[in-house]
């Protein structure tokens, strides 16, 4: 080893040895490094050229989907008015915290949810559980709402502090406000977050996980035409999600408004007169209809719900008294629940004697109070059925007039004395065939979810159904609408307007008409007339006179308005097991129409517990009080 | 000042090769920093203006160590060794905390220091001045070993920053010069088999969860796209959307929509790769082979085994940062934070590339004097 600092300045200069053999082997070695060079560049070419000339299509489209996102753009949803224009509904801006997953740097997703925490007062780790659920779901660049119904103050607070929190947004989440809350709540329904199953239902139509979806009433039955379209805004963000530019937008179309053909005044009347006749009633409901084309004036069921209750956060303790009160507030008894039509029922065994020529109007039977019938299987045995009276001998008018149910009896089932057929009834067949004629057991097709289809059994569906044969006896119930036969308030409502307005048998309807944006009326393809009864004019005309006759001077006497002729028919319905001293729980019903010359509306009213003449024909009465007294203060000219 | 006689060997390609590469570098910070920085950089003040500072004084540097005998280096290799291996120390104890708790910087002046880098050249002095020294028993297993044993040591402390990257940087430089310097071949062989024997063992215990998650971010980076894959997973796009000629300097969607993480220092070559696609890239390695071949030429005119040793150190040096670096941005290696030499952002690498540039320069202006 030889030092090499001599000479004054030993950084400079300083002469070489002679150069060793070493020297010369090793410089060899330097073409195998030169080899190594153009090795390593030739390997990272290979790959560069495979990434960038072969798969660079690839990823060219990957990188633009990474900065290109399609926001959609959910348009305000349709707004509801009553008849006369009286707005049901209005869309308040409501300002909500969210996240959207996809843009949270995990590493900082605590400090996020912390400092969302300190804004919001949800819990951090709440916040964390929602971003990672959303990380993993199919859809992290979803806002996913964190709190809804921020104060103005918060929301602007929490807007400050954004730029610092990637991922945070306040999102302008419109509201849906029911201005008449439980008043309209069965018709109107309401809006939620959709859910879980009706997403992967709808995924495909364009909705979302953040969305929000009629879940009721007109609300989910106009849903698609309430919401309109969205539009999609392309946009390109950055790599934290912040929108950079619009780079296209398809514009969203409104939803449209709708028209109820619901009179809100008329619907308050109604509450109003229903709810003081409930008494010990659990649950009541009526319906007022334009007998002429189907549109509903008013329905109204009670207990009610308010439904501004679902528009926001959700109060689960609200909530959970509504779902477990046995009344069932939540369901629309008006037409979602079927209760033997009992008296009312009538209307459909007459008409179908008349027209099946079992009975004229003059046809005379005698009730003694009660019939008794040989029993089919044991001869010489009786079964007694009895009439709510001895009635003694009626026409058809006051049969119907007085509700005897041994003349109905008679035109059911006819009645066989001493081995002789002495009058000869409709039998149970054609009595079904009239009562799905007239619509029972199917739904009616009204533009509201949630319909019973009812009941109009016949013989082959005892057996089927109950697997016992038919018997005279439920031909007889069947007359008087007891036993097996069931129907919804709205059922019953429609066979009424079908005898005032000349046989018509209607689909029912809420909504009147549907309005654009600029507020022009959109024309909806509907079918008003369901089927015609194809009755003679004359037979129907007995049917009315008998149930005015109700009204003026028989068991219907209570449903009498002041200043217009009311034809109807009560009923009270037995249901329910036989109590220990023989009698039945009863339910009230009323249905009738006026004017009874030129009939315009039908009413129905049912109170489940509850008596026709005395609980439901005088709330009929003052429906119609209402209906034709604030016509005449109008000038008679509506 | 230089004359004419000392002028004329001087390599200007070689200094030409290497202030072009950091053009090119400064250019793609410039790109790399609009994003952050709003879209507007000044070019005096921002990042531009420090990496242009750093390369002034790298170049300053660089032309007094080529005026340097570089021999004089070789006496004061172990001084400098021994403050290599103190400030390691130093930095695994009293470093700056970096991103996933490792420690890579010490703070001098308000300014991040990594020794790790400048230390990569220490390394090569010494190295060379102990193959160079032991000429004579170079075949010897001892020599092998103690040139092993110099390496080692501040591999295993750059290890434990934790830098993977860095320390196989070390391990390489010393491959390549013990190969060079006439080691016998079988201990070479030798000793890269135990190396892979004790891999398997290596993995298990010495590696850290957070390298473990690395290398499995680099084999499935979808596994977690939005979170430890995200880095990886958009630089490739990056780099892949850029095709034949790129999106155009600063078009590139991946980098100014801030897509790249670190795309001024570990990801530079991404916004290389989305900009200025494949023929920019050819560019660069054309550049780098330029450079790294005259460095060769520097090895093969030298008089003595130390400069040809430095020379060749410093050729493997320059080739692997490059090689690793451009290689995690194309997914051909696990995340590591090795710098791409003259292009990433950042003081310590830059002046220790401009150093070991002025070291072959030095080699190679002296190669005429045992003629004079």
């Amino acid at each position: 080893m030889r030092p090499y600092s001599t000479g004054r300045k030993p950084w400079r200069s300083e002469p070489f040895q002679e150069e060793t053999d070493d020297l010369q082997a090793a410089r060899g070695k330097l073409f195998y490094f030169g080899l190594l060079v153009f090795f390593v560049f030739a390997v990272l070419t290979l790959q560069l050229a495979r990434m960038q000339l072969v798969n660079g299509e690839a990823y060219r489209l990957r990188a633009e989907n990474n900065r290109l996102r399609q926001v959609p753009v959910v348009p305000p949803r349709g707004l509801i008015y009553d008849r006369n224009g009286v707005p049901l509904v209005e869309n308040r801006a409501s300002f909500a915290a969210a996240v959207v997953a996809a843009d949270v740097p995990e590493e900082r997703q605590t400090d996020i949810a912390v400092a969302l925490q300190e804004v919001t007062g949800v819990p951090a780790g709440e916040i964390e559980d929602t971003i990672e659920a959303r990380r993993k779901s199919n859809d992290p660049f979803t806002p996913a709402v964190i709190k809804e119904n921020l104060n103005e103050e918060v929301a602007f607070r929490l807007r400050e502090k954004l730029a610092d929190l990637p991922g945070a947004r306040v999102v302008v989440e419109p509201r849906r406000e029911y201005t008449q809350g439980s008043l309209m709540a069965h018709v109107l329904g309401f809006v939620g977050a959709i859910d879980q199953e009706e997403y992967d239902r709808l995924a495909a139509s364009g909705y979302r996980l953040d969305d929000r979806i009629g879940k009721a009433g007109v609300e989910l039955s106009y849903e698609s035409l309430l919401r309109g379209a969205p539009g999609i805004r392309e946009v390109e963000t950055d790599a934290s999600g912040r929108e950079i530019r619009v780079l296209g937008e398809k514009a969203a179309k409104s939803g449209s408004s709708v028209v109820l053909s619901i009179d809100l005044d008329l619907q308050r009347k109604v509450e109003e007169y229903l709810r003081a006749a409930m008494g010990r009633s659990r649950n009541a409901a009526s319906i007022v209809i334009d007998v002429r084309t189907g549109e509903v004036l008013a329905m109204v069921t009670l207990p009610t719900y308010d439904n501004n209750l679902f528009t926001g956060d959700v109060d689960e303790a609200a909530l959970e008294k509504l779902l477990t009160d046995p009344a069932k507030p939540l369901l629309n008894h008006a037409i979602a629940e079927m209760y033997p039509p009992g008296s009312t029922f009538k209307q459909i065994t007459g008409l179908a004697a008349l027209q099946e020529g079992v009975a004229n109007a003059g046809t005379q039977i005698t009730s003694l109070g009660y019939l008794d019938v040989e029993n089919e299987y044991a001869p010489g045995k009786f079964d007694r059925f009895r009439d709510w009276s001895a009635l003694g001998t009626l026409d058809f008018y006051r049969g119907v007039a007085m509700s005897s149910d041994v003349y109905f009896y008679y035109l059911a089932g006819g009645y066989v004395r001493g081995g002789k057929q002495v009058f000869q009834g409709l039998g149970a067949d054609r009595l079904a065939g009239w009562a799905k004629r007239f619509g029972l057991g199917e739904r009616t097709g009204i533009d509201l979810p949630g319909e019973s289809e009812g009941l109009a059994p016949d013989p082959a569906w005892k057996e089927r159904t109950i697997g016992e044969p038919w018997l005279l006896g439920d031909t007889y119930n069947y007359g008087i609408g007891q036993g097996y036969v069931a129907a919804t308030p709205l059922q019953m409502v429609l066979v009424t307007a079908a005898i005032a307005n000349g046989g018509n048998v209607l689909t029912p309807h809420v909504v009147k008409e549907l309005r654009d944006v600029e507020g022009q009326a959109v024309s909806i393809a509907r079918q008003y007339v369901r089927r015609n009864l194809g009755v003679d004019a004359r037979n129907l005309a007995v049917l009315r006179e008998g149930m005015r006759q109700a009204v003026a001077d028989g068991t219907a006497r209570t449903g009498a308005a002041k200043d217009v002729a009311v034809a109807g028919k009560t009923g009270t319905a037995e249901f329910g097991e036989r109590r220990p001293n023989g009698t039945y729980l009863e339910h009230g019903w009323f249905t009738g129409y006026a004017p009874f010359s030129n009939p315009e509306i039908a009413v129905v009213v049912f109170l489940e517990q509850g008596n026709g003449a005395a609980n439901a024909a005088p709330v009929a009465a003052k429906i119609f009080d209402y209906y034709f007294g604030r016509r005449n203060l109008a000038g008679g000219a509506r | 000042m230089i004359s004419w006689r000392e002028r004329r060997p001087f390599d200007f390609i070689l200094l030409v090769a290497a202030l072009a590469l950091c053009c090119y570098g400064l250019i793609l910070i410039y790109s790399g920093s609009l994003a952050s920085a709003g879209g507007k950089v000044d070019v005096l003040s921002g990042p531009i203006g420090r990496q242009a500072a750093f390369a002034l004084v790298g170049l300053g540097l660089c032309l007094a160590f080529s005026r340097m005998d570089y021999r004089f280096l070789a006496q004061g290799s172990s001084g400098m060794y021994v403050g290599l291996i103190l400030a390691l120390l130093f930095v695994l104890i009293l470093g700056t905390q970096g991103t996933f708790g490792s420690r890579r910087w010490i703070d001098i002046a308000g300014t991040h220091v990594q020794p790790s880098e400048i230390g990569k050249l220490v390394v090569i002095l010494v190295l060379a001045k102990y193959l160079s020294d032991n000429q004579e028993n170079i075949k010897d297993l001892r020599v092998f070993l103690s040139s092993l044993l110099i390496a080692a040591a501040p591999a295993l402390l750059v290890f434990a920053e934790p830098d993977l990257g860095s320390a196989s940087i070390f391990l390489l430089v010393w491959l390549g010069m013990t190969i060079m310097a006439g080691c016998d071949v079988r201990h070479v062989i030798g000793s890269l088999g135990m190396l892979l024997a004790l891999s398997p063992f290596a993995l298990l215990v010495l590696v850290t969860d957070y390298q473990r998650e690395r290398v499995s971010t680099f084999l499935d980076p979808a596994r977690d796209a939005l979170g430890s894959g995200f880095n990886t997973l958009q630089a490739e796009i990056g780099v892949g959307s850029g095709g034949w000629f790129g999106k155009g300097l600063t078009e590139g969607t991946q980098t100014q929509l801030d897509y790249l993480r670190t795309q001024t220092t570990d990801y530079v070559f991404s916004v290389l790769g989305e900009e200025l696609g494949f023929i920019g890239a050819m560019i660069l390695f054309a550049l780098f082979i330029i450079l790294l071949m005259r460095g060769l030429r520097a090895a093969s005119i030298s008089q003595d085994v130390f400069g040809q040793l430095v020379a060749v150190g410093v050729v493997i040096f320059i080739l692997f940062q490059a090689f690793i670096n451009i290689g995690v941005n194309i997914r051909l290696f696990p995340v590591t934070g090795i710098p791409l030499p003259f292009i990433s952002q950042g003081g310590s690498s830059l002046i220790t590339v401009f150093i070991a540039i002025g070291l072959l320069e030095s080699v190679i202006m002296r190669h005429k004097q045992v003629s004079l």
